[in-house]
This record gives C-alpha cells, structure tokens and sequence, in this order.
C-alpha cells in the first residue's frame, strides 16, 4: 500500500499522467497517476489517504522545485494534470462528503485584465494542496467577487493581475471585500505585484509563487 | 487606412523562441518539450488569420499641462512616460493587430480536454503572433514615415506604461467598426484576446529607444518588477 501511495506520489511529480503518455520519456509505457489511483481505490486505500500520503506531498515538491527555479511551468503543469488524472478518481467522494477539502479557495484575474496563466497554476497548485477551487475565471468584477464569497462562507479569495493598470482594480476589489466582509482573507499576486503593494492596499498574502500562497493556506485548513 | 494580413511564415516565430517565453534556455529541459511545441506551433499555424490596419492622423494637438493629445476631436489621456515619447510627434500612427480568434479556441479546447500544458503553450504562441505583427505593422509605419523623412518611436498600448486601458475605447473611435474583426468589451478590454492595439509617434524630432524601460521607475510593473528584483 505504502508502495502504491509512493508511485502515485512519484507520477505527479514527474508529470506521468496514465500509461499513454509519453512525458516524462524514462516513464513511457509505465502505469500512471491514472491507473496507480484507480488500482489504489481498488485495493482499499481510501481517497483520504491518497490526498493526504500521495497528491498533497507530491504537489508540495512540484512547487518547492518552480520556486528554486528547478523546474518551469511546463512541467509544473503536467504534474498538474498528472494530479487531475488522479484527483478525477477522487472527486466522487468528495462531492458525497466522504472525504474533506481542507476548505474553499475562490480564485480570479481581476477586472480589465484577461491573463489567465499564473492564475491557473497558483489554482492547480491549491487544488494540489487538497482544497476546492471556486474558478471565476478572468477579467472579474468586483460584484462577482463579493456574490462568491457570500455563496461560500469561509472561503479565502485569491486576486490575479498582470497589468500595472488593473492594479488598481485589485486595490478597488479589496476594499469592497474588507469593508462587507472583514474577516475575509484575500491573497493576491501576479508579475506586476509586491509585497509593498499588498499591504499598501490592505490585502492579507502576497507571493512570488503559488508555493507561497499553498504554504500561507496550510494554516487555515480545516 | 491602411491593411494588412501577414503570413505566419513572415512572423518569424518558431519553436525555440515559444520554449525561451516558456523559461527555457538553450540545451536545458526544453528539449523535453520540443517535440509538442512544434506539434502546436503546426496546428496554430494552419489557422491563424493575422491581420493589422494603422491610420495616420497629421494634426496631432498637444497638451503640456494636462498631458493629452487630441486627435480629430478625440482626447487620450496620456500619463508622463508616453507622453515624452510621443509629446514631440507631428503625426500619430494608430493601429490595431491581431492573431484572429482561432488559437485561442485552441487554448480552450485544449483546456476542456484536462491539457492545461498545451493550453499554456497555444496561449504563449497566440501572443507571440499578436506581438510579431505588432512588430511587422511597426516596420510597415517605419517605411511610411521613411517616405515622408520623418523617424518614428515606440508603439505604446493602453494598458502598458501607466497608460490607462479605458483609452481603449477613444483609440477605438478612430478606427473603422470591426477593424481586423477586433471588439472592445466593457472592461476596454479586446476580443479575441490575442490583439494588440496602440500608438506611434511620427516625427523629425522623435526617435525609438531600444531600452525604453530606462525611462521609468515604476517598481510595480510587468517588465520592470522582475529586471529591478535582479538587481
């Protein structure tokens, strides 16, 4: 069990998405993510232990390696898919309430910019990070945002922005947020955003990274 | 005004250059991922339509104080930086370019079908296409204003450089409806996404500065946050 638990692990790190891929080349024709967390299910290791033994950890080396600058997006994006390929055998017990998120992550590129990139990675590494993504996609108005949280209490707010300009529609996005919703913790980022920024416009995270924002989160997981 | 629809092959982008935009050097892991990139780049190439238009406009009214230009009745709101690039322009060239609507639809196919890497890959290559014909429309205003024994500068974006994006909509204006089939949304922002509208100056006594990012000193920018981190 703890060998399977292990190679699973093994395949999202590497990108190793089921046994057709041909990513990475010293993996081709072995069982993937795919294969390894049906064949895991099967043999009665439950989806928890999966999450919490196999994808959680695997994602977590996946983003320590993009934050040494060891790997690039490329390959942080097959392990993501290598991760979906295993988290598709997951989500059925999750949505019976079998098996627990660690919490909600509403996540979005903010209004008046259409980059999506860096937003999906920092969405796939949280997801990594065993919680549920609430994507609303890009070019967000603040009104959305707001409706998003109200539907889900408790759920943290992630603000993408790649354009200096529509900075200032992050600023204006946490101040509608902090001023409904005190409590409500909002992390921003994007190429454009500093740690200056962050606190100059009240928000509560800001990292180079999608490791970062995983790391800050593990704090408030339930 | 002025057309133009480019070949992808003039566009002079290949697969090298999409894995230097993806973080790859040469020799290192891009080679990994060579094999799918020339995969995609074939595919975006049999369907893209690039296309680019530019109109000229002579009597450019400037406005020191309030840094504006005003072009037949229609005002821009410049900020500092664009503006001293092109407050010495006698003409401003303004265009509009575009990779077409089809790779993105490859971008988002690929999304639907859980391939989030070759959804990265065809939306770095539809940029890299609306930035080559921004560049090839830039050369096409060079030759113009060659003919007229002017110089040109930089093309400038709503959007970039502190230049605010709801100039899109005047910008806009001056262009015939559905120029290159491209659309403004009510964030001022262009559908298909892969576009790139702007300004050039045109004038005996403005130039292009091949490092125009040493003009400014905006730490919180997308080009000049990581060069200064570097630092």
């Amino acid at each position: 069990m703890e060998e399977l638990l292990t190679r699973i692990a093994r395949c999202v790190e590497s990108g190793k998405t089921d046994k057709a891929s041909p990513y990475p080349p010293d993996m081709r024709g072995n069982d993937g993510a795919d294969e390894l967390t049906k064949q895991a299910l099967d043999e009665g290791l439950s989806p928890a232990r999966i999450l919490d033994e196999a994808l959680i950890p695997a994602m977590a080396v996946v983003g320590e390696r993009f934050s040494r600058k060891e790997i690039y997006v490329p390959q942080m994006l097959m392990a993501a898919k290598a991760m979906n390929s295993s988290m598709k055998h997951l989500k059925p017990f999750f949505q019976s309430g079998e098996t627990k998120r660690k919490g909600k992550f509403i996540i979005g590129t903010v209004a008046g910019d259409l980059h999506d990139i860096g937003k999906n990675l920092v969405a796939m590494m949280i997801e990594g990070g065993g919680w549920e993504i609430i994507d609303l996609g890009v070019d967000v108005k603040t009104d959305k945002f707001l409706k998003a949280v109200e539907d889900n209490p408790g759920a943290f707010v992630g603000l993408s922005a790649l354009l200096t300009t529509t900075m200032e529609n992050m600023k204006k996005t946490v101040e509608v947020l902090k001023e409904k919703h005190p409590s409500v913790k909002v992390l921003v980022g994007g190429a454009p955003v500093t740690m200056e920024y962050c606190e100059k416009i009240g928000a509560d995270f800001y990292s180079p990274d999608p490791q970062g924002a995983v790391n800050y989160l593990k704090q408030f997981a339930v | 005004m002025n057309s133009f629809e480019f070949d992808f092959h003039d566009l002079e982008i290949d697969a090298p250059s999409i894995g230097r935009l993806l973080g790859y050097g040469e020799g290192n892991l891009y080679n990994v991922f060579s094999d799918l990139i020339r995969e995609l780049l074939g595919n975006a190439s049999r369907v893209c339509s690039v296309k680019a238009e530019y109109r000229i406009f002579h009597a450019a009214e400037w406005n020191d104080k309030a840094k504006t230009v005003t072009l037949t009745g229609v005002v821009f709101r410049l900020n500092d930086i664009v503006y001293k690039q092109l407050g010495k322009a006698e003409s401003i060239a303004i265009f509009v370019c575009t990779a077409g609507p089809e790779v993105e639809k490859l971008a988002r196919q690929a999304m639907e079908d859980g391939d989030p890497l070759a959804c990265c890959i065809y939306d770095i290559i539809g940029s890299a296409i609306a930035e080559s014909a921004a560049r090839l429309l830039h050369d096409e205003v060079r030759k113009a204003a060659v003919l007229m024994a002017k110089n040109i500068t930089n093309r400038y974006s709503p959007g970039y450089c502190g230049w605010d994006v709801s100039d899109q909509y005047a910008l806009f204006a001056l262009m015939p409806d559905n120029s290159c089939g491209v659309r403004l949304n009510d964030s001022a922002l262009m559908s298909p996404e892969k576009s790139v509208s702007g300004m050039i100056g045109i004038g005996r006594d403005v130039s292009f500065d091949p490092y125009p990012c040493s003009l400014c000193h905006r730490t919180e920018c997308l080009f000049g946050n990581p060069r200064r981190r570097q630092l």
